[in-house]
């Protein structure tokens, strides 16, 4: 069952326009002149129940403003969304029940206080009653793993401590579908790590739906088994991971270190990408030629050591963007 | 009603952190007051002298009040907040709540002065009686009755801060709305009650804002009457009901309007 339907959704945003200097400005002031910014252009998804989804896309591509729409902060221009087969600009209270935020770069404790006193705090906007938040907090205290700095107020906690205590804050009533936009932004890779298996935990322990952005590669391979990309405001891709990651890791890169200098040339299936010698790196499309034929010419006897390695996904959804530009 | 009264209680909570900075903060006032003071002792050649139906020390006793009220409200601090809310887009992270954002904006606004309010009131009453001996002759419940419409008129006052703040998502800046309005009330209430304007000047500051967050409990302190309480308390009502859905109005069309930057 869809949890989350998006049909021939659009939003453009009157962006003012200002000539430059000081001319400009005062020309702006009784000549405004305004430009329209399409900032999603009719895109139509379905989210299933209990999935983690990746919706990525390069800066300005419109997977914000979509986040918005789906969570009822921005009203949309055209199409129909429905969260939990509500519309979120007319239940948008009811929703609020429903679903949670996490927007990495926008604090939602207060600083001041506790993770606890915080944690309270969402329990009573939340209508919880106080019994029932107690049991929640211990829950997702031992989930979470927060007893060491539960107690400390949030102006205290690093980052990383501070990004998990947003997400416990955001699961405190129990909500169906969690949104997450740039979850691990400026955290280190080990508490990336860490806040990646937590959000894997929470999704098989309490079957949330997530609804994930993110610039980071591993957020997406780690954690979604399907992913959309968007770009200038449009899907350009929706598939599973798997079978991106099957179309698009069709080319291996084949660095090999040799005895003696040998002279390749870029033929079918195979391209050059970097020739020192007895330094020689290649990129192999498994559809033309084996990565076996590609030795053969390298001449097994001559390799020294050889590393066979899939293209990075960082550089498939970068070719995905460009490509369909 | 009970989430709100948890978010005041929440920012009371994290304002009680600072608590140092709040009495420091009376320094402010008791030199404005101290000022205040030092200038109707001058204009009063005799304590016993009525200028316009106020003696000295009424006179003095209504500035405590109306300073109390001015100098607590932080008016400066929510409009700046709300402006820059709704400017950079900010506003947007409280409308997924299950929360009204002028309720959440006013318990948070309350919490955030309530505590300065209480020292204010009562640091305020031991200089007025430091200076000038005595109370004015009220008994307690009429003492309630003065603090309730206190109350009534920081709710009203931030509440036509808020509407005044909310023009932000319709003009690049609405700061200079804020300014006119605290100067009026400064000039037209605060430091001179209304009876010292022209008679038909009195009649329009009657139906005014001012006459319901400053002029009001100030006067009640220093001359109490039943029938005045009750006319103040209904008019703040009122005040509080129409200040209220204008805030509704201009926030419902106004995040209609909204933008915000996303990655």
């Amino acid at each position: 069952m869809a949890i989350i339907e998006v049909k021939k959704l659009s939003k453009n945003f009157k962006v003012k326009l200002k000539e430059k200097g000081f001319k400009g400005s005062i020309k702006s002031i009784f000549k405004p002149k305004h430009k329209i910014v399409k900032a999603v252009k009719n895109i139509s998804f379905n989210v299933e129940k209990g999935e983690i989804v990746a919706f990525i896309g390069p800066n300005g591509a419109g997977k914000s403003t979509t986040i918005k729409m789906l969570t009822s902060i921005l009203f949309p221009d055209k199409g129909s969304i429905k969260v939990l087969g509500l519309n979120p600009m007319q239940d948008r209270k009811k929703l609020a029940y429903e679903i949670g935020t996490v927007f990495g770069q926008k604090e939602q404790l207060w600083t001041h206080l506790t993770p606890y006193d915080n944690f309270k705090f969402f329990g009573a906007i939340y209508d919880i009653p106080d019994a029932a938040v107690e049991r929640k907090i211990e829950e997702l205290k031992v989930l979470f793993e927060l007893d060491d700095f539960i107690n400390t107020p949030v102006r205290n906690l690093s980052l990383g401590q501070r990004i998990r205590c947003e997400i416990v804050a955001s699961l405190i009533h129990n909500p169906k579908i969690l949104f997450l936009d740039e979850p691990t932004i400026g955290l280190d890779p080990v508490v990336k790590e860490n806040i990646r298996s937590l959000i894997k935990r929470m999704n098989k322990e309490y079957k949330t739906t997530i609804f994930l952005t993110s610039h980071d590669v591993g957020d997406i391979e780690k954690l979604c088994k399907r992913v959309i990309i968007i770009n200038n405001g449009q899907i350009v891709l929706d598939d599973s991971m798997e079978n991106l990651k099957y179309h698009y890791l069709n080319k291996k890169i084949v660095e090999a270190k040799m005895k003696e200098k040998i002279n390749l040339d870029d033929e079918d299936g195979i391209t050059i990408l970097k020739d020192k010698g007895y330094n020689l790196k290649i990129e192999v499309d498994t559809t033309k030629r084996s990565v076996a034929d590609a030795i053969k010419l390298l001449n097994p006897d001559n390799i020294i050591d050889i590393n066979i390695s899939n293209i990075p996904l960082e550089d498939i959804i970068s070719n995905i963007y460009k490509n369909k530009d | 009603m009970k989430k709100y009264l948890f978010i005041i209680k929440t920012e009371i909570m994290s304002n009680l952190q600072y608590i140092f900075n709040v009495i420091f903060g009376y320094v402010g006032y008791f030199i404005l007051l101290f000022i205040l003071f030092n200038l109707w002792k001058y204009l009063y050649s005799d304590p016993n002298e009525l200028i316009n139906g106020y003696s000295m020390s009424q006179m003095m006793w209504y500035v405590v009040i109306t300073e109390i009220l001015w100098m607590a409200l932080g008016g400066k601090k929510l409009n700046t907040k709300i402006c820059n809310d709704v400017k950079s887009g900010n506003i947007t992270y409280n409308i997924n709540k299950p929360y009204s954002y002028i309720g959440y904006s006013l318990s948070t606004h309350l919490g955030d002065i309530l505590v300065k309010g209480v020292v204010y009131f009562l640091l305020g009453m031991l200089t007025g009686l430091i200076f000038l001996g005595k109370f004015p002759s009220l008994n307690i419940i009429q003492v309630i009755v003065v603090i309730i419409t206190m109350f009534l008129a920081t709710i009203i006052s931030i509440l036509i801060i808020m509407a005044l703040s909310l023009v932000a998502f319709f003009i690049e800046d609405a700061t200079p709305f804020y300014w006119v309005y605290s100067k009026l009330i400064l000039i037209l209430g605060t430091i001179f009650p209304i009876e010292y304007f022209p008679v038909i000047f009195q009649k329009i500051l009657n139906f005014s804002p001012i006459y319901v967050v400053s002029y009001g409990p100030a006067k009640l302190f220093v001359d109490f009457s039943w029938k005045s309480a009750v006319v103040i308390i209904i008019a703040q009502i009122i005040y509080i009901f129409i200040a209220y859905i204008i805030c509704q109005i201009i926030y419902k069309k106004g995040v209609k309007r909204i933008n915000v930057n996303g990655g």
